[in-house]
């Protein structure tokens, strides 16, 4: 950009600042200190934080200040890629959110914080948020929680399973035609990093997140219809026969070419190797933990 | 309420789902259509003047309800404030079937019932469940139902 045409651009964004500030005070609000450039729903998306879908993880965390580098305590809801935080956990509205992508979450030293851990991401002059949690489990399962939660991740999940549900309907499709009886299941293809998460997590730990934010997936008996009991299924896709369309193809990110494969890059378009990250990086902080304690 | 608005700013650099000109025109009376960049990544809706490269705006699309308006218009509109109406217009009516696809697509939450009706066709089929290889079956996120409201602590 020139000289002349990002001082035009940064004069037109002081301008929608001044705009921003005086709707701001229109509405009751103090303008912060720090400019705000960019709009959002805000009401909106406090709403998402509200409503009635249920989120994916709720309690409290202690969480280091802007300004103030005290530490306080506040209720946090995880829901999707969005981390609300609010005052009290009976606050109607947040008071902020943190947007879950392209960042990463570590252990980090505290000096008055035990089990603290840190969210950053990967742009320039980016804050990084200090968070602490209240043990050890809770610290553990947050950290899980927050570097699976982004969209990135979950397309990834979809985009494996969708395929595997492919793979498992072609075999199906081609086993009836050869009219032959299946002699075994279709073999999913699976990971080998997998016993290395079971050691991480261990079913305590994984029972502990589960019971507190609802219904655990349980082994249908089976039933004609494949609906079973223990399971509400959602919307329309109950267990119907072959002839269901699968739903709609969930987007694929387009990425630069050449990026590098890393757990934060968008770029891995291998499940698997993905997953092998995930579990190793949470394999090294456990270790890390313990041997600094 | 407070959000990550350099981190925000940042993602809007990132290369699309989808992005186009559009004529977009705001929720309150006495908005008009002005010409927009409009990018579609992740589960955000970032809109630009055209000649720059940080965005006026930005739309979670979360609990949000897509309509086709017009042969080529389409509005967004949000739950929580189902009067107020976000108008796009596009150029074609092709464009605009496409964008009304891409955008109902974008959702975290339209991601999530997909994953589940895989995971329980799978299961249905083969008898397994498909995230337990990856150990990720006990994840709050992928459960089937998770309706319930979380205990107190």
């Amino acid at each position: 950009m020139s000289a002349r045409s990002s001082a035009v651009t940064r004069e037109r964004f002081m301008q929608r600042h001044v705009i921003v500030s005086q709707e701001r005070k229109k509405e009751g609000r103090k303008t912060r200190s720090k400019e705000t450039i960019m709009k959002l729903n805000e009401k909106s998306v406090a709403h998402y934080a509200t409503c009635n879908s249920p989120p994916d993880k709720t309690g409290f965390l202690f969480k280091k200040g802007e300004r103030n580098t005290a530490y306080h305590r506040r209720w946090f809801i995880l829901k999707g890629n969005m981390l609300f935080y609010f005052e009290e956990r009976e606050s109607r509205e947040p008071i902020g959110v943190i947007v879950l992508e392209g960042c990463t979450v570590e252990l980090c030293e505290s000096e008055s914080e035990e089990f603290a851990f840190a969210v950053k991401f990967d742009c320039v002059k980016a804050r990084v948020y200090k968070m602490a949690a209240e043990n050890q489990a809770a610290m553990e399962s947050w950290v899980k929680a927050l570097s699976r939660a982004s969209f990135d991740y979950m397309r990834l999940v979809v985009k494996e399973l969708e395929r595997q549900l492919e793979e498992v309907q072609e075999e199906a499709r081609s086993s009836q035609a050869k009219n032959k009886p299946k002699k075994h299941q279709p073999q999913v293809q699976g990971a080998t990093f997998s016993l290395q998460n079971a050691a991480i997590t261990g079913p305590s730990q994984e029972g502990v997140s589960s019971r507190e934010n609802g219904v655990s997936w349980s082994k249908p008996t089976s039933v004609p219809n494949g609906v079973s009991e223990g399971c509400v299924w959602e919307g329309d896709f109950c267990g119907r026969g072959d002839g269901v369309k699968p739903p709609p193809v969930p987007p694929r990110r387009k990425t630069n070419g050449g990026s590098p494969e890393s757990p934060v890059s968008p770029g891995t378009g291998c499940f698997s190797k993905l997953h092998e990250w995930y579990g190793k990086e949470v394999a090294e902080l456990r270790i890390e933990w313990m041997q600094s304690k | 309420m407070r959000f990550n608005e350099k981190e925000l700013v940042f993602l809007s650099r990132q290369p699309p789902e989808r992005a186009a000109e559009l004529g977009m025109r705001g929720p309150k009376k006495g908005d008009v259509v002005k010409r927009r960049l409009v990018k579609l990544i992740v589960n955000f809706l970032f809109y630009f003047r055209t000649d720059e490269d940080e965005p006026i705006g930005a739309l979670l699309l979360e609990q949000c309800r897509v309509e086709r308006e017009d042969d080529q218009v389409f509005s967004i509109v949000f739950l929580d404030e189902a009067e107020r109406k976000y108008l796009f217009e596009c150029d074609s009516q092709e464009q605009c079937v496409e964008w009304i696809d891409a955008v109902v697509k974008a959702s975290y939450e339209f991601m999530r019932k997909n994953l589940i009706y895989y995971r329980t066709e799978i299961h249905r089929l083969t008898g397994k469940d498909p995230l337990e290889q990856y150990g990720i079956s006990d994840e709050t996120r992928f459960q089937v139902n998770s309706g319930l409201p979380p205990p107190p602590t």
